[in-house]
C-alpha cells in the first residue's frame, strides 16, 4: 500500500511537473475572488465609516485573499477527466488494472498541489503586500486551515468524481460540474462572505458542505473564526466525505454495468 | 468466485451482449426531433456464443468488422457486463473484476495506450509493478527478458510521446504482460506495424505462450498473425460463432472443400479447356489456377500431367484470406434489431 502510494504520487508528480507552465497559467486564471476583493474594497472605501457589514478594506482584502488561497488548494478537474475517459473509452485500460481508477486521479490532484504551491505562495505575498491584507497571528489557525483544506478538497474531489461518473448515462456530464461549481462558489463565499447573503440563503447553505470547504478555512486564516467553529466545521465536512464516498461507490457500481467501452 | 490456483482456462456459454444505440436523422431538423423524442434501438453485438479454451491454448478469433470479436473480448476481460450467458476465465466471473482475476489476465487493444504519454515507458512499468505487486526480483527478471526479446534497449527512457508507433506498441505489450498474466486477450496487437515489427511481436507472443503456458485469444486482420500463432480458429459473424476448429479444417472449407492446383504450362491452354479438370479456373498467360475436389486431387493432377504440357504443378490449400472472404461473403450481414422504438 505504501509502495503503491509512493510510486503513484512520484509518477503523477513527474507528469504534473511536465505541465508546470500550464498549472501556473491555470492558477492565474482562477482569480475571481481577487476581482471580488477589488469590488468590495472599493465599496468599503466609499461606504460611510469605511466599512460594510463589519469589514473594512483591509479585512475584505484578507478575506478574499484567504478565499483565493483555499480555492487554489481545492481545485478539482476530475469530473472533466472522467467525462472524457468514459465517452472516449480510455477508461478501459484503467479498468483492467487491479486498482480503483480513482486513486491515480486523486494522486494526480495531490501531486499538482505540490507543483502549484511554490508560485502560489509567491503570488500570495505579492497580493497581500499590494492589498494590505494581514492574516491571523494565531499559530493554531494554520494547521487547522490545512486540515480543513484537506477535508474540503477530498469532499470536492468525491462529489466531482461522482458527477463525472454520470457520463455513463448521459452524453456529457460536464454541465453537472458547472452547476456544482456555481453552488460551491456562491455558497462557499467566493463572491461575498456568507454573512452578507439573505438569512434564508444562509439557512440553506449550512446544510451543504460548501461553507465549510471554502468560507470557513478562509475565515480561520482571516482570524474571524474560532477553533471550536473550525472543529465543528471539520466534523461536518468529515460527515460529507463519508456520505460522498458511499454515493460514489454506488454510482460507480451502477455505472460500470452501463459502460460501453467505446472504441477501446 | 475465487480459486487459489487458477487454471487459465476459458469457458463461455451462450454469451450475449446487446447495446442501446441512439439514432438521429442528419441535419438541424433531425437534431430538433431528436431533442424532443430520441429514438433508441437495441443492437445485438454478440448473440449467444459458446466455446471452451484449454489452458495454454492459442486461438485465432476471426470475423469481419462489427462481427462481435472485440465485444466478446471485452466481456471476457470484465470491461463489459454481458446481457446474458456465462463466462468463466481462469475460474473467475470477469464482470466482477476481482483483484485476483485482473492479475491473471491482460487485454491488449491495438494502439490503445496504458502508457503514461508524457513520461518514459519505464515510469509506466514501475507503476504497473506497484499496482500488480510484482516482487522486485520478478520485475527485474521479466524486464531483462522483455528487453531482450522485444529489443527495448534504448527506448525505455524516452518519453512515450516521442516513440515511434512500433516502439510504443512494443512498450504497450511489455506493460500489458509485465505481471505475467496467464490469459491473454490480444485485439489487433500488430495493427499499423511494419512487416518486421509484426514478426517481432508474433515471435514475442509465441515465446510468451511457450514460456508461461498462457492461454491466448488473438484477433487480427493480418492472417499471418493467425496462421503463425494459432492452430485453432473461432470465426464469428453477426454475433454468431460460425466456425470452431483447427486451421487445416477451416482451409478445407474453402473453395467448396477443394484444393487449389497451380500450373506452369509450356503451351497456352484456354480456360474453357481447363474447366474440364476443375472449377474456378483462372488463366494468366502460361500460368493457370483451378480448384479441384479434395478427394480427387491425385487423379485430376495425374490427368493434367498426362493431357497437357506441364512445366510445374503444385497443389495447395486455398489461402486462408480466400476462405475467410468466402465465409463472410456467404451470409448477408445485418444488425439484428430486436427492439425498436
Amino acid at each position: 500500500m505504501i509502495r503503491k502510494t509512493r510510486v503513484l504520487f512520484a509518477t503523477r508528480f513527474a507528469e504534473m511537473a511536465e505541465y508546470r507552465a500550464e498549472v501556473i497559467i491555470w492558477m492565474l486564471s482562477g482569480t475571481i475572488s481577487l476581482v471580488m476583493m477589488l469590488v468590495w474594497m472599493a465599496q468599503a472605501a466609499a461606504a460611510p465609516g469605511g466599512q460594510i457589514g463589519g469589514y473594512d478594506g483591509s479585512q475584505f482584502a484578507t478575506y478574499f485573499l484567504s478565499v483565493w488561497l483555499v480555492g487554489q488548494l481545492l481545485v478539482v478537474w476530475v469530473g472533466w477527466e472522467l467525462d472524457f475517459m468514459i465517452r472516449q473509452g480510455t477508461l478501459s485500460p484503467k479498468l483492467l488494472r487491479p486498482l480503483d481508477p480513482m486513486w491515480p486521479e486523486y494522486a494526480a490532484h495531490v501531486a499538482e498541489r505540490f507543483v502549484r504551491i511554490g508560485p502560489m505562495l509567491v503570488l500570495l505575498v505579492i497580493f497581500a503586500a499590494l492589498s494590505g491584507a494581514s492574516f491571523t497571528r494565531d499559530l493554531w489557525a494554520y494547521p487547522v486551515t490545512l486540515g480543513l483544506c484537506i477535508l474540503g478538497f477530498t469532499c470536492r474531489f468525491l462529489y466531482e468524481y461522482t458527477l463525472g461518473l454520470l457520463a455513463f448515462w448521459t452524453e456529457s456530464s460536464t454541465s453537472f460540474s458547472e452547476v456544482a461549481w456555481l453552488l460551491y462558489a456562491a455558497l462557499g463565499g467566493l463572491f461575498a462572505p456568507l454573512a452578507f447573503y439573505p438569512q434564508w440563503v444562509q439557512n440553506i447553505a449550512v446544510w451543504t458542505p460548501f461553507p465549510y470547504m471554502l468560507g470557513l478555512p478562509a475565515q480561520v486564516l482571516a482570524g474571524k473564526a474560532t477553533l471550536s467553529q473550525a472543529g465543528s466545521g471539520a466534523l461536518i465536512l468529515f460527515g460529507w466525505v463519508i456520505f460522498f464516498w458511499f454515493v460514489r461507490l454506488l454510482v460507480w457500481r451502477l455505472g460500470l454495468k452501463k459502460y460501453g467501452a467505446v472504441g477501446a | 468466485m475465487t480459486t487459489s490456483q487458477p487454471d487459465a482456462s476459458v469457458h463461455v456459454r451462450d454469451l450475449k451482449k446487446q447495446y442501446a444505440v441512439h439514432e438521429k436523422e442528419p441535419g438541424f431538423m433531425g437534431s430538433l426531433r431528436s431533442f424532443v423524442s430520441r429514438k433508441t434501438k437495441y443492437v445485438e453485438a454478440v448473440g449467444g456464443v459458446s466455446f471452451d479454451l484449454a489452458p495454454g491454448e492459442v486461438v485465432g478469433f476471426l470475423g469481419p468488422n462489427g462481427a462481435g470479436k472485440t465485444t466478446t473480448l471485452k466481456m471476457l476481460s470484465g470491461l463489459l457486463h454481458p446481457s446474458g450467458g456465462v463466462a468463466k476465465v481462469a475460474g473467475f466471473e470477469p464482470r466482477r473484476r476481482e483483484t485476483a482475476f485482473l492479475k491473471q489476465i491482460t487485454l491488449v487493444m491495438g494502439q490503445k495506450q496504458q502508457l503514461i504519454w508524457d513520461l518514459p515507458a519505464l515510469d509506466s512499468f514501475l507503476v504497473n509493478q506497484a499496482i500488480y505487486e510484482i516482487p522486485d526480483e520478478q520485475y527485474r527478471a521479466t524486464m531483462r527478458e522483455f528487453t531482450e526479446v522485444l529489443s527495448l534497449d534504448g527506448i525505455l527512457k524516452k518519453q512515450v510521446r516521442k516513440l515511434s508507433l512500433g516502439e510504443r506498441m512494443k512498450c504497450e505489450l511489455a506493460a500489458a504482460l509485465l505481471h505475467r498474466p496467464r490469459v491473454l486477450f490480444l485485439d489487433e496487437p500488430t495493427i499499423g506495424l511494419d512487416v518486421n515489427m509484426q514478426e517481432a511481436v508474433r515471435a514475442f507472443i509465441r515465446d510468451y505462450n511457450e514460456r508461461y503456458g498462457a492461454t491466448v485469444i488473438l484477433t487480427s486482420h493480418y492472417m499471418a498473425d493467425v496462421t503463425a500463432l494459432a492452430r485453432r480458429i473461432l470465426v464469428i459473424d453477426s454475433g454468431q460463432l460460425v466456425f470452431d476448429g483447427d486451421l487445416a479444417r477451416l482451409a478445407e472449407q474453402g473453395r467448396g472443400g477443394g484444393k487449389t492446383v497451380r500450373l506452369k504450362l509450356r503451351e497456352a491452354v484456354s480456360a474453357a479447356h481447363l474447366a474440364r479438370y476443375g472449377h474456378d479456373v483462372k488463366v494468366d498467360g502460361l500460368s493457370a489456377e483451378l480448384t479441384v475436389p479434395r478427394a480427387e486431387v491425385s487423379a485430376r493432377a495425374a490427368k493434367l500431367l498426362a493431357d497437357l504440357d506441364v512445366a510445374d504443378l503444385t497443389v495447395e490449400d486455398p489461402p486462408i484470406e480466400a476462405v475467410m472472404a468466402e465465409l463472410f461473403g456467404a451470409g448477408e450481414r445485418a444488425e439484428k434489431e430486436v427492439v425498436g422504438g
